[in-house]
Parts: structure tokens; sequence; C-alpha cells
């Protein structure tokens, strides 16, 4: 499916889709539509007085590992949250070919730590409307089970959530997301607050899963996003560039992005 | 009330006098729902929501007196009001859930005390709820906690793992209308307890039972089934000791101090044999 015309303002290098990038012959479900999967249009998001997203256009191609980089505060997390639909904007979103199933991990749990509530208890509430109190019935524990070995994490069953460290509590959020078998999953900062092996183990994950999904993947990091992306956003409150990696890292479009010298001169952006 | 006798006779193996029996069937019925509700109280940090409702009591049966109202019918429904206006004053402020919750505490506590002060012949009827009596509950009274056990199992079981899940990712969406429900289910308890334990101790019975279960486990399951535990036992001992000869005190007062004791015994024994 070709990508729409020049509508966009920002011209991608060519719509070719990126998973032909990296990785070859990936056992995607379906190599036919090469589309992408999300488009956003002139998206705008305003918090309070506060304007977090000026006209972002981007897309996310089908089967990409797509990194949303940015400096602090360049509205990363606004824009994966827009993306899901848990804040209200202005512009256009379309999901080809329908809305897909997000998985979304976020970057950390707000929440009382010393609340008493096992990781088999908190998955329990995705999978299940028995009442925790009725006890997680053995099905439903296999299921978790199940979800942490996917992750690595099946020693964490029976720990208490808030005794988790960062790396422990996003392998758990990871687990939970793909119990909702997504066909998109979004990952806000996976490598912040987390230790080096943790941050390794996290990347292994990443790496074995994204045959299976398109991710979305916010980070500030340019090692992280150069390691996993096949398709990078750079974003600061507007989109700067995007594209594959070789073609957006370069000096002019990171200042511009990260803000060294506000990068008038660079606007409008051209990559590639 | 025949439906209950087989619970009176039951309570007749331990106490002799009539009045007794209902003490220990109230307790016994009340201490379900106040403790289980406590649960979610306890993990929502909303500890002092049950004191601004059940001091909210006393603007409902001065209004009740003034307006020629039916008083339980104005006590429920004003106890329901101000339940839902914690929770929509929590949601559509920027304040803090412990600030709206003092604030409209206050609020109903002045309007008690202004209605009251215009109604003298008020007066009489308040202290009834403001220390509560649990040796002189009747009949409609034991049925009204036998309706509300039930209304608290369908409660629990349909929201509890909404509830749970809106306190660890707030942002999950989903609405408001779960926190209205559980503003509402919540104020209900209260306002039917205050009338047997009174508006002082009222939060003890919720805030205790749950406090025990969280300091002795780490599920929310073993915290549900403990904190049930530790309130029904507490009832019935604090029911037991204040009815000795030697000890002849307030049988809310005397249940509250065994919540007290049941919670300090449960620290004591983590402290010596952590969990975690």
């Amino acid at each position: 499916m070709p990508g729409p015309p020049a509508a966009a303002p920002l011209p991608g290098p060519d719509p070719v889709p990126s998973r032909h990038h990296g990785h070859a012959g990936d056992g995607g479900p379906d190599p036919a539509p090469a589309g992408p999967i999300v488009r956003l249009r002139g998206v705008s998001v305003t918090l309070g007085q506060f304007q977090a997203l000026r006209g972002v256009s981007a897309k996310v191609p089908l089967g990409s590992q797509t990194v949303i980089i940015g400096p602090n505060g360049a509205g990363k997390s606004t824009l994966v949250q827009t993306i899901l639909g848990l804040i209200p904007f202005q512009g256009e979103i379309s999901f080809l070919p329908r809305r897909p199933r997000f998985g979304y991990v976020p970057q950390r749990l707000d929440f009382d730590r010393h609340m008493p509530l096992t990781v088999t208890e908190f998955l329990a509430l995705g999978l299940t409307t028995r009442p925790l109190w009725l006890g997680v019935s053995r099905r439903v524990r296999r299921m978790a089970l199940g979800g942490l070995e996917e992750v690595m994490a099946a020693d964490l069953a029976g720990k208490p959530l808030g005794a988790l460290s960062g790396g422990e509590s996003q392998r758990v959020l990871l687990a939970a997301a793909l119990m909702s078998r997504p066909e998109v999953l979004v990952l806000d900062e996976p490598a912040t607050g987390v230790d080096i092996n943790g941050e390794q183990l996290m990347c292994e994950l990443l790496d074995g899963f994204k045959k299976d999904y398109t991710i979305i993947m916010v980070s500030h990091d340019l090692p992280t996003a150069k390691a996993h992306g096949d398709w990078v956003i750079c974003l600061n409150r507007r989109v700067v560039a995007q594209g594959p990696p070789d073609k957006v890292f370069t000096p002019k479009i990171l200042a511009a992005t990260f803000g060294l010298h506000q990068g008038h001169d660079l606007w409008p952006p051209r990559v590639g | 009330m025949d439906a209950f006798s087989p619970l009176y006779d039951l309570a007749g193996l331990v106490y002799g006098p009539l009045f007794m029996r209902r003490a220990a069937v109230a307790l016994a019925l009340m201490c379900l729902s106040t403790s289980a509700a406590g649960v979610l109280v306890v993990n929502r940090r909303l500890a002092f929501f049950p004191d601004a409702v059940g001091h909210s009591i006393f603007a409902g049966v001065a209004l009740a007196l003034m307006l020629s109202l039916d008083v339980q019918a104005t006590v429920l429904g004003l106890s329901v009001a101000i339940g839902l206006a914690i929770v929509f004053l929590s949601r559509n402020s920027h304040l803090a859930s412990d600030t709206v919750i003092g604030l409209v505490f206050s609020g109903a506590v002045a309007l008690g005390l202004a209605l009251v002060s215009r109604e003298p012949q008020a007066s009489a009827g308040l202290s009834r709820f403001f220390l509560g009596d649990v040796l002189t509950v009747d009949d409609p009274q034991i049925l009204a906690l036998a309706v509300l056990d039930l209304l608290s199992l369908a409660f629990l079981l349909l929201m509890t793992n909404r509830l749970t899940l809106a306190s660890i990712a707030p942002r999950n969406g989903g609405g408001a209308w779960p926190d209205y429900l559980f503003g509402a289910y919540l104020a209900l308890v209260v306002a039917i307890s205050v009338q047997a334990v009174g508006v002082l101790l009222v939060t003890a019975l919720l805030i205790a039972p749950a406090a025990t279960g969280r300091v002795l486990s780490v599920s929310h399951c073993g915290m549900f089934w403990a904190a049930l535990a530790a309130g029904s036992l507490a009832g019935q001992i604090g029911l037991w000791v204040s009815f000795q000869p030697a000890v002849n005190a307030a049988a809310g007062a005397t249940v509250v101090l065994a919540n007290v004791v049941i919670f300090a015994l449960a620290v004591a024994l983590r402290r010596f044999f952590p969990v975690r």
C-alpha cells in the first residue's frame, strides 16, 4: 500500500517499509501491507497552558522498531500517550488497517509500594474478573507464570509488586503488556531507572520480540535508539526529522533535536 | 426477628441477656462489612473519608428534625451526598484528597452545629450518634447490617479488581464511575455502622482491621482475609471483655481497643518474623 502523497510536511526518505532494514527474513504475520500502521497528521496537544506537541506529523511503519528520541520535556511520553488514546489532541491520527491492540509499558508505576499485592495478583488483574480476595485460580496462575517466563521473570511470581527493582518491575510490566496480546508494543523509556544488567536483559528481550510486534519506544538515549531502532522520530515538541537511523543520526539533526542551537537554520528539515 | 434466631441462639451460648446476644450478632455482621471495606480504604489512602462521612450524621439528624423528614433516610441520603462530594472535589480540583476530606469534614461538622444551635431540642437525639451504643441495637438495625453485608459482598465481587488496578495505574482510563460508586458504597457502610458504634469510633472499625491485615500479608488476598479475621475477632473479644463485671466498660470503646491491641500484636509479630 503506497503511503499517501506528500501531504505530510515532513518528507521522509521514501515509504519503503522499514521492516526490511536490519533483520532479513523476519516472520511477520503479513508482509503485504507495507504502509504505516500509525500515521499522525498535524497533531497538537495542549496540557493546561502548555503546548506539549505542535503540529506533529509522523508515521510508524508496520513491523518497525520505531524509536522516538528527544530531550527531556520534548513531549515524547505525551506523544505515545496520545497515540494510545489517553490524551485529547487536535489533528488526525489514523491507523491501518484499523486501530491495533496496544500493549503499553509505562515508564514506571506510581503507587503505594507497601500495598500488599503480589506480582501474580497484579497480572491476574488483567486476566480475570474474579476478585483477588477469592484467590488466583490455578489456570490464571499458570497464565501469569507463562507470561513471566517470556520475560525471564518467573522467579518474581510470588514477590510483592512494591519490592521489585526498576528492571524487575519493567519486565513485569512488559509481561502484563504482552499478555494483552498486542499488535503494537509501546515502551516508555525502558532503560530509565534500570541497572546495567536489567538494561542488557531488556535489550535482549526486545530483540527477541521485534519479529512479532511493531514496537514504539521512547528514549532520550542515542545508543539505545541506534541499537534498537530501524525507524527514528526526532521530537522536540515538533518533529525535527524522521527516517532510518543512518539518515537521521547526523550532527545537524541531532543538534536541532537536542537543542544545542535551536536549529532555526535547519528548519524545515531535510532528511536524506 | 425469626431469621436471626439461629444467630441469637449461637450468641446465647456465651451471653444470657437478649441485648448482649443482639450486640454480638450486630458486631459480627458489622465487622464483616467494615473490615472488608477497610481494605480498599487503606489501600486507596482514604483513612479520613469515614470520619468526614461519619460527622455529617449530625447535620443529617438536625436537618431531618427541622424539616420533619425521616431521620434514617435523611442521614443515609446526606452521607451518600457527602461521600460523592468528596469524590467529586478530589477528582475536579488540584487538591490532594486529604485536603478535600479535611475541608468537607469541617464543613459537615459546622453544618451540623449550625443547625443544632438553631434547634436546641435536636441535640438530645444527637448524643446517641456521638458515642453510639451497640447494646441498644434493635432488630431493624440488625436487618440493616445484614443487608449491608449483602451489599458489600456484591460490591467487592464486582469492584475489587477495578479499584485495585486504579490505585496502581490511575491513568488506565475506565472513567470516573468506579470512584463515585466506591464513595457512595463507603458512605453507606459508615452511615449504617455509625448508629451502632458512634461517630468517634467508626473510623477505627474500618482502618484497624485493614491495617492489621496489611502488616501481616504481602498479597491482597492475604490482607483481605486477615483483616476480616482481625476485625471479627476484635469485635467479639471487645464485646466479651466489656461485659465482664471487673471491666464493665462501654462496648464500642472496648471493641476499638481490642482492634488496636490486635494491630499492635501483629506489628510485634512482624518485627520478630518478617515476611519480606
